[in-house]
């Protein structure tokens, strides 16, 4: 998919204009985060297996290398295929051939976060390929032409309104009022998809080194349709997804579950070892498992970024993030939005194209607070800003504005003596003359103009306490 | 943790904000600490712990600021701090920012050590949740209603999520009543207020929403640099509700704060 | 691209030059048991599922109900099959396929469904005629199926889950494209956690025994894609029973 992360400002914007957006997003924190809150609390020793599941993380991450291996050899030994893609265009090549060559027709596709990342589904048009986004929300974005708005509900953003004349449009369908009516017309015409699709395709949420599982937490049943139904099964994620063993999913799956929407599992968890066995009565006689790099090694070889690999994609930093609440997913320009968004688009697909993204945070913290396996998402922001400012181990990107630059060489130089402090102080205290009043000023001057927008500002104060301090 | 007899000692980082734009708040910090028995000392060079730059990214600018405070402080038996946020640049980033320089990172230890925010050291150090016995006759005796506006730092670095409610709740003049989504951030977050203002401002809108919705009139935070965001805003938008720093409502209640005349 | 070639800029991107021993995994990862500790943990989880199978099943049958299944529970296997034959009958359902699980053998459903004209269908393949045929036969009819009945190998009772593994006689799409799903599970058969269950498959798969496919199902199948309202049935099955016997 093609980054539009330099266009975080003009995009924020049009999604605080946008009416339909702002009323979706106020859902997010009654709903999802709430039920996230409420799932922790209701889970025993939360916080503990919160823990357990980063040092799990931790753990694999450190030691990729030989898990990744571990996964080649399990994989295969199930009868299954490993393909390791270097980046987007080797993974989609890996997929185009295959399905060319086995005359695949027909894609039915679970919901995969790197396939878009991948931008696969136009790489498979092109070949004569139809995919088809089997997801409720998924389908509509792919529909609607739209990139996905949520981590967990791709189409959270649209109205059933919205959603009704899109399928009016596309699939010639009457106008529908009932949410139930629009669900019931997805699964009609997507029925057909399921039985005709010549190749599935998948994401995973976790892969399982130990035993060359791939894991699926789905809520909908199309990640099991695309699993079961057709002859050729491929699931394609990131390299970081795996896990040690199989009895560590138990850890995890209540951390992603619990976090992403609350419930206390998912209506389907799937394990997928390989392709279907001899005795077995149906599935994939075929399974491949791509596992895509695409710049996530360089996020591996940065210490201070090597924990942005850690998230296991519940979307809880999403749900918790208020500036993420205010602006959605299409703000954040790429297949990955809010907090972790912020960290990984820019670091995955240039970090200077994305400099916006690490400042457009207050850097509140909710989402460290979320996150099941607590990553410290501020700290790499504060991270990535100072690469943007000084650029010690990203020198090309050294690309914040001079007067900037400037203006903290400014105020370090006046606050490096409390001499330096009266003097200046002393000077602004006489400047800000011009426009205080009663205490208050009411139009700060460039380039601060921006928050007398909402606000008032104070003046400084005629006494400072340093000068009302009696020892 | 509680002194319980002897003075206890510690030295006021009273930080930029507070110094420059409300010393009334520094004041009512000092008050506030020396009728609850502690011996309190103001070293006079300090000026900022260099969060603005570090959170902007130029750490080399706040390294030297830093260094500053680490020996201004050194000798101090406990720094406390009326911001949330100063006090998470002491306590928690200074150790990072001086992660490769070991002189600095062993005083930068060491500091973080011995600093507190306001109500941390009130409740977790003083033992003093309760201020009743302290009430003086020329105290406010009128009965307000305030809501409490969480600071980010405060709850989410420092984990300091209950001290500043049980003060607040310990005063006899004050019904607390909690807005909706107070743990929610006002939208402040430095130079982010301006350098995305459309977002900042949505932010402090909903902020000020649910500050209304409680019938406060006041607002508490513990941090200048929330209430400067959401004064701000509550003076633009002509609302009557005060925004108030928690010391400042509790000399009130204990300081023997000269009378002001409007 | 190459795996070695990948792996070993994994390996550089760690810092880490080729050879290193692989690592001892930390106590936070179930890959620090051995096969040992893993093979006597499972004999103590059977174990304590005879012990403990009254207070499992009733920890299940409300965790079922908060799930979204439709839960009973029956004494016997009589009064299951009877309580199946209601539910065919509330579906008016024309065609119900069902599963080789053997807690279904005694359900004697042909007999239990005979005189309601319902068409039923066991999804085994007969050894002995064209494989090929038969699947597509099978597939067909579930496609066009009102109900799919099946046994589970385990349920899980924090959860409210029946476990269904792919195997002989247990097809992937049975409890998958018809709009009803019935379950059946036995006294015996129910886990107290998810941990527990993973448990048990680490055990088969030291066995060689982990087979190729397993579904764990909570519930109807459900979405909230569309402004948060949840809607069932899209895809898998919108009515999901469990019947509990014992």
């Amino acid at each position: 998919m093609q980054p539009r992360i330099k266009q975080f400002p003009q995009l924020s914007s049009e999604a605080l204009a946008n009416n339909q957006i702002q009323k979706n997003l106020l859902g997010l924190y009654d709903g999802f985060h709430k039920a996230r809150i409420s799932a922790s609390e209701a889970t025993p020793n939360w916080d503990e297996l919160s823990d357990r599941g980063r040092a799990i993380k931790e753990h694999t991450i450190e030691n990729l290398d030989y898990y990744l291996e571990m996964v080649e050899r399990t994989v295969t030994a199930a009868g299954g295929k490993v393909f390791f893609a270097k980046d987007a265009a080797e993974a989609n090549k890996y997929v185009v051939d295959i399905a060319k060559a086995r005359g695949v027709k027909l894609v039915i596709k679970g919901k995969s976060m790197v396939s878009e990342e991948m931008g696969l589904n136009h790489e498979l048009e092109k070949a004569g390929i139809e995919p088809v986004e089997t997801d409720l929300g998924e389908y509509i974005i792919q529909l609607a032409g739209e990139t996905p708005f949520h981590i967990i509900a791709p189409a959270i953003h649209k109205s059933k309104e919205e959603v009704s004349d899109l399928f009016q449009e596309k699939l010639g369908t009457p106008p529908m009022t009932e949410i139930t009516d629009l669900a019931m017309e997805a699964r009609r015409q997507l029925r057909s998809k399921f039985i005709n699709a010549d190749m599935g395709i998948t994401g995973a949420n976790f892969i399982v080194a130990e035993t060359g599982t791939v894991a699926l937490v789905t809520n909908e049943g199309n990640g099991r349709m695309s699993s079961s139904m057709p002859k050729l099964h491929i699931a394609i994620t990131g390299m970081e997804k795996v896990v040690p063993s199989i009895e560590d999913l138990g850890i995890m799956l209540r951390l992603l579950i619990r976090s992403a929407t609350g419930q206390r599992i998912s209506s389907y968890v799937t394990t997928i070892t390989g392709p279907r066995k001899q005795d077995d009565e149906d599935g994939p006689e075929e399974f491949h498992l791509v596992l895509v790099d695409n710049g996530r090694s360089k996020l591996l070889a940065d210490p201070a970024m090597r924990e942005s690999l850690y998230c296991i994609r519940c979307g809880a930093c999403l749900n918790a993030c208020p500036v993420y609440r205010k602006v959605g997913g299409h703000a954040y320009g790429w297949v990955y939005p809010g907090p972790i968004g912020a960290i990984i688009s820019p670091m995955l697909t240039g970090l200077s194209d994305g400099k916006d993204l690490p400042y457009a945070s207050s850097l509140c913290g909710a989402c460290k607070e979320a996150c099941p396996v607590k990553i410290n998402i501020p700290r790499m922001l504060l991270y990535m800003r100072h690469q943007l400012a000084e650029g010690d181990n990203y020198p090309e990107h050294k690309t914040a504005p001079f007067s900037e630059a400037m203006t903290f060489k400014l105020w370090r130089f006046a606050l490096s003596s409390s001499l330096g402090l009266r003097v200046f102080g002393g000077m602004a205290r006489i400047l800000q003359k011009l426009v205080a009043k009663d205490g208050r000023i009411t139009k700060l001057p460039p380039p601060l103009s921006n928050w007398s927008k909402l606000r008032t500002f104070p003046a400084l104060a005629s006494k400072p306490f340093r000068s009302r301090w009696k020892g | 943790m509680a002194a319980s007899s002897g003075q206890v000692k510690a030295s006021l980082f009273v930080t930029c904000i507070i110094d420059q734009f409300y010393p009334e708040v520094g004041e009512s910090t000092v008050r506030v600490l020396q009728r609850l028995g502690v011996e309190l000392d103001f070293p006079q060079a300090q000026t900022c712990c260099g969060q603005p730059a570090f959170n902007a990214g130029f750490w080399s600018d706040a390294k030297p600021l830093a260094r500053r405070v680490l020996d201004q402080f050194q000798h101090s038996e406990y720094v406390v701090v009326p911001s949330g946020s100063c006090a998470t640049m002491i306590r928690i980033y200074y150790p990072e920012l001086f992660h490769d320089e070991p002189e600095s990172l062993q005083k930068a230890r060491s500091l973080a050590e011995r600093t507190y925010e306001f109500s941390e050291f009130i409740v977790d150090v003083l033992g003093i949740t309760d201020v009743r016995h302290l009430i003086g006759d020329a105290a406010q005796t009128d009965m307000q209603k305030v809501t409490y506006h969480e600071s980010c730092h405060l709850r989410r670095e420092l984990g300091a999520t209950t001290q500043s409610r049980a003060l607040i709740n310990a005063l006899p003049n004050v019904e607390l009543v909690e807005m909706d989504q107070a743990e929610v951030c006002c939208g402040f977050g430095g130079t982010f207020s301006v350098k995305y203002p459309e977002i900042s401002g949505a932010m402090l809108q909903d902020k000020l929403d649910r500050i209304g919705s409680t019938g406060a009139s006041s607002v508490v935070a513990c941090d200048c640099s929330c209430l400067m965001q959401i004064g701000g805003g509550l003076e633009k938008a002509g609302s009557g509700v005060q925004s108030v720093h928690l010391a400042e409502l509790m000399d009130d209640a204990i300081g023997q704060k000269p009378r002001a005349n409007g | 691209m190459d795996s070695k070639e990948f792996i070993a800029n994994v390996r550089r991107s760690l810092g880490r030059e080729a050879g290193a021993p692989p690592p001892a995994p930390p106590d936070a990862t179930y890959l620090a048991l051995s096969n040992q500790q893993v093979k006597s943990k499972a004999q103590a989880i059977s174990r304590d599922l005879e012990a403990n199978a009254d207070e499992y099943m009733a920890l299940l049958e409300k965790s079922a109900e908060e799930a979204g299944w439709r839960v009973a529970r029956c004494e016997n296997a009589t009064e299951a099959a009877n309580h199946i034959l209601n539910i065919v009958r509330d579906v008016e359902a024309t065609s119900v396929l069902f599963s080789g699980h053997s807690a279904l053998d005694d359900l004697h459903l042909d007999a239990a469904l005979s005189g309601t004209g319902v068409q039923l269908e066991a999804m085994v393949l007969d050894d002995n005629s064209d494989k090929k045929a038969q699947r597509d036969d099978f597939r067909q009819k579930a496609i066009n199926a009102d109900i799919g009945i099946t046994g589970v190998d385990y349920a899980v009772a924090e959860t409210g889950t029946a476990v269904l593994l792919a195997q002989k006689g247990v097809s992937r799409v049975v409890s998958l494209l018809p709009p009803v799903h019935i379950a059946v599970v036995e006294k015996g058969q129910v886990l107290p956690s998810l941990d527990e269950l993973f448990t048990l498959r680490r055990k088969e798969f030291l066995n060689d025994k982990l087979g190729s496919y397993m579904n764990l199902i909570s519930g109807p199948s459900r979405s909230a894609d569309i402004e948060y309202q949840i809607v069932t049935g899209v895809h898998g099955p919108g009515e999901v029973h469990m019947v509990l016997i014992g």
